[in-house]
C-alpha cells in the first residue's frame, strides 16, 4: 500500500475546506434555492397535465396499480403562489371517475375536494393535516401538491458539483412527523432528486427518488419518481407517461361543478 | 451375592469420585458453551424455550397456517398497556393523564434497536395509542377530516374528553382503545418477536414509574404471559426444587437420624438430576416449560429407591451388626424390586415419546433417562457410600437398638400392625369402601374439564393476573383470535374461458357469445370488436387461471387504449376496461356489499353468543368512513349498495395516517377476509366453545359466494396443542399400563400377581382424576403429566409390597404370620418413602407458578394414594383370595437364593 504523506493530508484537506468555504460563498441562499426548488418542480408553465400510472408495492411485495390525470395551474402565473389541482382517477375500474381537487393557498389551509361517483358524493375535506396517505400510497397529499418553501427554515448544508444539499426544519413541528429533510437539488435545473426525511432519532425513515427526468417543451421534468418509507415497508413508484404543459387550462374546470364532469377534452 | 454390588463396596472411593467426576464434567459441558459461546462452537449452549407455542412441532399445519397469515396480514404479537384510573370521574381523560399516555406512547415508539442486522423492538407504526390513531369525523361545513385522534398532549380536561368522544364514536377502537365505559385507555404495542416482550414490558413499567397521574397501568396479554414465565421458570428452578430437597433431607433425618447416611439419597439424587438435565443441554434440546419439570420429577423418583435401602438397612443392622453384611442382605432381598420398579417407571415416562408433542417427548425420555442413572447410582453408590462409614458411626443404630421402645411400639410400627390387622381381618369392608370410592372417582372423572390458559399458570395475585383481570373487565378482551374467511377454490368459475364469458356478458350483457356479434354494445366500434375478440381468445389460450387471464386482458385493453388515433376508438377502449374492471371487482370477494353483510351477520353472531367481546373486520371500516362522508347521519352507518361504492370508500379511508391498517383486515386482492377477535377469556374452553359456534354459523348460512373460513393467533394454537395433548397422553398412558401389566406378569411368573400389582395404581389414577373432576380443577397441562407420573410411582409400591408379601410367605409358610413380617419392616419402608417424598413436594407450593403448585400437591397426593391403597388394597384382595395368590403348592421363589 502507497503511503500518503501527513503533510499531503494535511494540503489536501485545507485545499478542499477552502473550496467548499468558496462555493458556499458562491452559492445562492438557501431559502432562494428551495424556493426554486419549489418552483422547478411544481410550477412549470403557467398549467400543466400529467398522465400517472402509479405502482403501490407493499412490503410484502404485492402491488397495486392506479392511474389518474393530474391537472394543473398556477393562478396568476406566479412561482410558488396559489395554484389548483385537479386529480381523476382512470383505473382500478371500481373508483373510475372518483376526482380530487385542492386549491392551494399561500397563507392558509388549502382548500380539498372529493368526488366518489359511486355515492354521487361531492366532499369537502378539511386539509388541516396535508401529511395523510395520497390514496394509499407512500406519497402524502403535500409531496403531490407541493409543500411551501416558507413553511420550513433552509440551511444549505453542502454544495457538491452537481447538488445544492439543503436541509430543512419546519417551523412548525408539531405539524409534521419528521424532525428534518434533507434536499439534494440538482444545481442546473433546481429539480431536487432525493430528498431524505429524518426522525426525531436523527434516522432516515423515509426517502424520495427522482428516477427519470426529461426534458418536455424546454422544460426539465421529473418523469419517474419514487417513495419508500421503512417504517411501513414497500415503496410507490409513480411514472408520468404524458405529460404537457401550457395547454391554456381554464380555471373554471377546477370548480366543484367539473368534479361530477369530467373535462374530456383535457383529461383524455 | 450381587457382583455389581460387591464391586461396588469393594471399590467405594473410587466410585465417588467417578460419581463426582462425572457431575462435573456434566456440569462443565452445559457451562462452558452458554458462558463463552464463541469458544466452543460445538457444544450446546443452556438455550431456554419458554414459548407453549414449541409444544407443537414447527410444520404443525396450525403453526404454519398461524405464521403465514400472520405475515400476509402484517400481524404481530401485542402487549397491552391498560391506564385505568376508577377514582377519577372521567377515569383516565383528564389533561394529566392523558399527556402521561402521550409520553408513553412516544416512549414506546423508540423502543427498538439493531440486533443481528434486523431491527427489533416496537413496530411504532403500528401502535395503537390515541396519539398514533387516525380518528374520522365532521369538521364543519360539510367537511370530513382525517386527523391523529390525539395529535399532541392535551392542555385541558376539555381536549382530553374530546379525545374519549371522538374514540367512542369509532367502533375499531370503541372497547379496544377506550373502554366500553369510557373511562380507561388501552395500548396495543405491536412487538417484532414475542420473546421480546418481557423486554419491552419491563422498559415501559420504568417509564411508567415516572408517572404521577392517579392512573394504574397494567401490562397484559399471552406474550408477556408466555416470556414471563421464563423467567419466572428459573425462579422456580432455583428456589422451589433446593427447598424441596432440603424438606426431604430434613424428613429422612427424622427417621434415621444419621446425618451422615441420608446425605447419600441427596447424592443420588443431585447426580442423577445433573446427568439427565446435563444431557438434554448437552444434546441441543432447549429447556421447556415441561423440560423445566424434569428434575422435580427425577428427585422423588431417585429418592425412592434409595428410602427402601436404607429403611432396611435401618431395621436390619441390629440383626447383623456389620455394615458389609447387613447391606448385602438389604441388596439381596431389594434387587429384584428396584429394578422391576425402575424399569416400569422408565416404561411409563419412555411411553411419553409416543405422544405428538416434541416437549412432552423430549420430557419423557429424558425423565426416564434420569430414573435410570438414578437406579445406577442407587445400587452402586449407596452400598458404597455406607462403606465408607466408619462402623462406629452406626453404633446405636436402627430400630432395635433402641431399648427403651419395642420394635412394635413405635408410632409408625403400630398405626403399620393395625393397618395390617384391618386389611385382612376386615378385608370385606376395604373392598367395600375402595369399591365405593372408585364408584365416586369415576363420576367425578366424567365431570373433568379439559380447560388451560397460559395466563393462568400464573398465581391469582401475580401482576399479569391482576392486570388480565383488570383490562378484561374494562374492555372487549386481551386475548387475541383471528378468523380468516375466502372463497372457496371452484375450479369451473375459475377457469380463463369461463371468464371471458364473464367479460363479454360485461360488456354486451345477457346472451352474446361474442363481441363481435352486431348489437353487442352499441359503444364498441366494429373494429375494437375484432381487435378485443382476438385479445381475449388470445389470453383464454394464454392463461391457465381466471386472475390470470383477466390480467392480461387488462393489460392488452390498456396498450389499445393508449394505442388509439380516433376519440371514438379511445372511448371504446376505455369503456371496455371498465367492464373488464367490474368482472375483476366481482373476484374482489370482499368488495361485495353481499359478502360484506355476511361478515357483518358474522360479526354480530359472534356478540350474541356472550363468548366474544367484539370481532373487528372490513364492513367495520366501511360502515365508518360511509357514516362521516354522509354527515355523520347515524342511519348511514352501513355498509353501501355497490361495489364501486365499496371501493370508492375504502379509497376514502386510504387517505389517511394509516392506510396500511385497511390490510390487516383484508389482503390487497379482496379474496381473503380477517376478523380480529378479542376475547376476554384465555381459556381453551371458551376458544373451543368459540370455535364451535362459527362452525355452526358458517355450516347454517349460505354466504353469497361459498366461503371456507380457518382461525389461527395464540389463543386459537393453545386450544390445539391441548387437544393434541390430552390424547396423546390418553394413548400414551394405555401404552405404558400394557407394557407395565407384561412387565408385573413376567416378574411375578403369574397373571393374578401382575394384575394385582396394577390395582394401586390403577385405584390412584381414579381417585386422582376423580378428585380433579370432583373440584372442578381443570385438566390442564401438568395435570395430563401427572397421569404418567403416577403411573410409575404407585406400581413401585405395589411391586415392593408384593415381591415381599412373597418372600416373607415363603419363609413363613402361612398367611397371618405373613402379614405379620409384611406390616413389619416392609410396610415402614413404604410408609416412609411416602411421608418424605410426599411432604418432601409441598415446598412446590411456594412457586410462584400454579402448574409447579399444581405438580406439588398431586405429587403428594400421588404418594398418599398409592400408598394407602398398597397398604390396604392389596391385602384385603389377599385375604379375600388366598386361594389364587398363595395356593397349596409352593409359590416359586423370585430368585434362587444362595443363602
Amino acid at each position: 500500500m502507497r503511503r500518503i504523506p501527513l503533510l499531503t493530508t494535511f494540503i489536501a484537506g485545507a485545499f478542499a475546506l477552502t473550496a467548499s468555504i468558496a462555493n458556499a460563498e458562491d452559492a445562492p441562499a438557501a431559502q432562494d434555492i428551495a424556493n426554486k426548488a419549489s418552483a422547478a418542480s411544481y410550477y412549470q408553465g403557467k398549467d400543466g397535465k400529467a398522465v400517472v400510472s402509479m405502482k403501490i408495492t407493499d412490503s410484502q411485495g404485492r402491488e397495486r396499480d392506479r392511474e389518474f390525470t393530474i391537472l394543473r395551474t398556477d393562478v396568476g402565473d406566479v412561482d410558488n403562489g396559489e395554484q389548483r389541482f385537479y386529480v381523476l382517477f382512470a383505473r382500478p375500474a371500481d373508483v373510475k371517475g372518483t376526482a380530487f381537487m385542492v386549491w392551494k393557498h399561500e397563507d392558509k389551509d388549502d382548500d380539498r375536494w372529493l368526488y366518489l361517483p359511486a355515492l354521487d358524493l361531492v366532499k369537502r375535506i378539511a386539509a388541516s393535516d396535508e401529511r395523510t396517505s395520497f390514496v394509499g400510497s407512500h406519497f402524502y397529499y403535500e409531496d403531490v401538491s407541493g409543500r411551501s418553501p416558507s413553511e420550513d427554515t433552509h440551511v444549505l448544508i453542502e454544495t457538491t458539483p452537481d447538488y445544492y444539499v439543503l436541509d430543512s426544519t419546519p417551523k412548525n413541528p408539531s405539524a409534521v412527523e419528521f424532525a428534518k429533510y434533507r434536499n439534494y437539488i440538482h444545481k442546473a435545473t433546481f429539480i431536487p432528486v432525493k430528498t431524505e426525511y429524518y426522525d426525531a432519532n436523527g434516522e432516515v425513515y423515509r426517502v424520495y427518488s427522482a428516477t427519470k427526468v426529461d426534458v418536455i417543451a424546454g422544460k426539465p421534468t421529473v418523469t419517474a419518481s419514487e417513495m419508500d418509507d421503512k417504517r411501513i415497508g414497500g415503496k410507490t413508484t409513480m411514472s408520468y407517461t404524458t405529460v404537457e404543459y401550457d395547454l391554456g387550462l381554464p380555471e373554471d374546470i377546477f370548480t366543484e361543478r367539473y368534479l361530477r364532469t369530467p373535462p374530456r377534452e383535457y383529461v383524455r | 451375592m450381587n457382583p455389581i454390588v460387591e464391586a461396588s463396596m469393594k471399590r467405594p472411593s473410587a466410585l465417588m469420585w467417578f460419581a463426582g467426576l462425572f457431575s462435573l464434567v456434566m456440569i462443565a459441558l452445559v457451562a462452558a458453551p452458554t458462558l463463552a459461546p464463541r469458544a466452543l462452537p460445538f457444544l450446546h449452549a443452556l438455550k431456554i424455550d419458554t414459548d407453549p407455542e414449541n409444544m407443537l412441532a414447527a410444520e404443525e399445519p396450525v403453526r404454519v397456517y398461524h405464521n403465514a397469515m400472520k405475515k400476509e396480514f402484517g400481524l404481530n404479537d401485542l402487549v397491552v398497556v391498560g391506564v385505568i384510573d376508577n377514582a377519577h370521574e372521567n377515569g383516565v381523560f383528564n389533561a394529566k393523564t392523558l399527556s402521561d399516555v402521550y409520553a408513553l406512547a412516544e416512549f414506546a415508539k423508540t423502543l427498538r434497536w439493531e440486533e443481528d442486522g434486523e431491527t427489533k423492538g416496537v413496530i411504532g407504526v403500528d401502535l395503537i395509542a390515541p396519539s398514533t390513531v387516525d380518528s374520522i369525523d365532521q369538521a364543519g361545513l360539510g367537511s370530513v377530516s382525517f386527523s391523529w385522534l390525539m395529535p399532541a398532549a392535551p392542555e385541558t380536561d376539555d381536549e382530553a374528553l374530546a379525545v374519549r368522544e371522538k374514540a367512542q364514536k369509532i367502533p375499531t377502537l370503541n372497547d379496544t382503545l377506550v373502554s366500553g365505559d369510557g373511562k380507561a385507555i388501552a395500548l396495543y404495542v405491536p412487538i417484532t418477536s414475542k420473546d421480546l416482550s418481557y423486554k419491552v414490558a419491563s422498559a415501559l413499567k420504568k417509564k411508567i414509574a415516572t408517572f404521577d397521574d392517579g392512573a394504574t397501568y397494567h401490562i397484559t396479554g399471552l406474550p408477556i404471559a408466555q416470556d414471563q414465565f421464563g423467567f419466572e421458570m428459573f425462579k422456580q428452578m432455583a428456589i422451589s426444587a433446593p427447598a424441596a430437597m432440603a424438606l426431604i433431607f430434613f424428613l429422612m433425618w427424622l427417621f434415621f437420624r444419621r446425618l451422615a447416611l441420608i446425605t447419600s439419597p441427596m447424592i443420588v439424587a443431585m447426580v442423577s438430576v445433573i446427568g439427565a438435565m446435563g444431557a438434554l443441554v448437552i444434546t441441543g434440546n432447549t429447556v421447556h416449560i415441561m423440560s423445566s419439570m424434569i428434575p422435580i420429577f427425577v428427585m422423588p423418583i431417585a429418592v425412592l429407591d434409595a428410602v427402601h435401602i436404607l429403611s432396611d438397612f435401618y431395621d436390619r443392622y441390629p440383626v447383623y451388626r456389620d455394615k458389609r453384611e447387613t447391606m448385602r442382605h438389604v441388596m439381596d432381598e431389594l434387587w429384584q424390586p428396584m429394578f422391576f420398579t425402575t424399569l416400569t417407571t422408565c416404561a411409563g415416562f419412555a411411553s411419553l415419546a409416543l405422544t405428538p408433542i416434541p416437549p412432552v417427548q423430549v420430557f419423557g425420555i429424558f425423565v426416564a433417562l434420569g430414573v435410570f442413572l438414578a437406579w445406577i447410582f442407587t445400587v452402586t453408590l449407596i452400598p458404597a457410600y455406607v462403606m465408607l462409614l466408619p462402623e462406629k458411626s452406626f453404633e446405636g443404630f436402627g430400630l432395635a437398638a433402641k431399648p427403651d421402645v419395642e420394635a412394635n411400639e413405635t408410632l409408625m410400627s403400630r398405626i403399620l400392625h393395625t393397618t395390617g390387622n384391618i386389611a385382612t381381618k376386615r378385608a370385606g369392608v376395604v373392598l367395600a369402601v375402595f369399591i365405593v370410592g372408585m364408584g365416586v372417582a369415576l363420576y367425578g372423572v366424567s365431570r373433568i374439564q379439559i380447560n388451560d390458559n397460559p395466563v393462568k399458570w400464573f398465581s391469582p395475585h401475580h401482576d399479569i393476573r391482576i392486570a388480565d383481570a383488570a383490562l378484561n373487565e374494562k374492555f372487549a378482551g386481551t386475548y387475541m383470535a383471528y378468523l380468516t374467511l375466502e372463497p372457496k377454490a371452484d375450479p369451473e368459475t375459475d377457469s380463463p374461458a369461463r371468464a371471458a364469458a364473464d367479460v363479454v356478458m360485461s360488456i354486451c350483457g345477457e346472451g352474446f357469445s361474442s363481441v363481435t356479434v352486431e348489437a353487442c354494445a352499441d359503444f364498441v366500434t366494429p373494429s375494437v370488436a375484432v381487435d378485443l375478440d382476438r385479445a381475449i381468445r388470445n389470453a383464454v389460450s394464454a392463461t391457465e387461471t381466471r386472475e390470470a387471464f383477466l390480467a392480461r386482458l387488462s393489460d392488452d385493453a390498456a396498450t389499445a387504449q393508449d394505442a388509439a388515433e380516433a376519440d371514438e376508438d379511445y372511448y371504446a377502449w376505455d369503456d371496455i376496461s371498465s367492464a373488464i374492471g367490474r368482472v375483476v371487482a366481482d373476484t374482489e370477494t370482499f368488495k361485495r356489499p353481499d359478502v360484506l353483510h355476511f361478515v357483518e351477520g358474522l360479526q354480530e353472531y359472534l356478540i350474541e353468543t356472550g363468548l366474544v367481546g367484539k370481532s373487528n373486520a372490513l364492513p367495520d371500516i366501511v360502515k365508518t368512513v360511509h357514516r362521516e362522508l354522509l354527515l355523520g347521519a347515524p342511519e348511514e352507518f352501513r355498509i353501501p349498495d355497490t361495489t364501486p361504492a365499496v371501493a370508492q370508500t375504502l379509497l376514502t379511508f386510504e387517505n389517511s395516517h394509516r392506510p396500511q391498517d385497511l390490510y390487516k383486515l383484508v389482503t390487497p386482492d379482496y379474496r381473503k377476509a380477517n376478523l380480529w377477535i378479542q376475547l376476554k377469556s384465555g381459556d381453551n374452553k371458551d376458544m373451543n366453545a368459540v370455535v364451535a359456534a362459527v362452525d355452526a354459523y358458517m355450516a347454517s348460512h349460505d354466504a353469497p359466494v361459498a366461503l371456507q373460513h380457518q382461525w389461527f393467533g395464540l389463543t386459537y394454537i393453545n386450544t390445539v396443542w391441548q387437544h393434541k395433548m390430552v390424547f396423546g397422553m390418553a394413548k400414551s398412558f394405555a401404552g405404558s399400563f400394557a407394557v407395565v401389566l407384561v412387565l408385573m406378569v413376567f416378574l411375578f411368573r403369574s397373571p393374578a400377581w401382575g394384575l394385582l400389582s396394577m390395582a394401586p395404581l390403577t385405584v390412584t389414577i381414579l381417585f386422582i382424576y376423580g378428585l380433579i373432576g370432583l373440584i372442578g380443577k381443570d385438566y390442564d397441562m401438568p395435570i395430563a403429566v401427572l397421569s404418567s407420573l403416577s403411573l410409575g410411582l404407585a406400581v413401585d409400591y405395589a411391586i415392593h409390597f408384593n415381591a415381599r408379601t412373597r418372600e416373607a410367605f415363603l419363609r413363613a409358610g402361612n398367611w397371618n404370620d405373613t402379614v405379620q413380617a409384611v406390616f413389619g419392616e416392609p410396610a415402614r419402608a413404604i410408609a416412609r418413602n411416602v411421608i418424605v417424598i410426599g411432604a418432601g413436594f409441598l415446598p412446590l407450593l411456594l412457586a410462584p407458578l400454579v402448574p409447579y403448585q399444581t405438580v406439588g400437591v398431586f405429587i403428594s397426593a400421588i404418594l398418599v394414594l398409592a400408598g394407602v391403597s398398597t397398604l390396604f388394597l392389596l391385602p384385603a384382595i389377599m385375604s379375600v383370595m388366598q386361594g389364587v395368590f398363595f395356593p397349596q403348592k409352593k409359590l416359586a421363589p423370585l430368585k434362587e437364593r444362595s443363602a
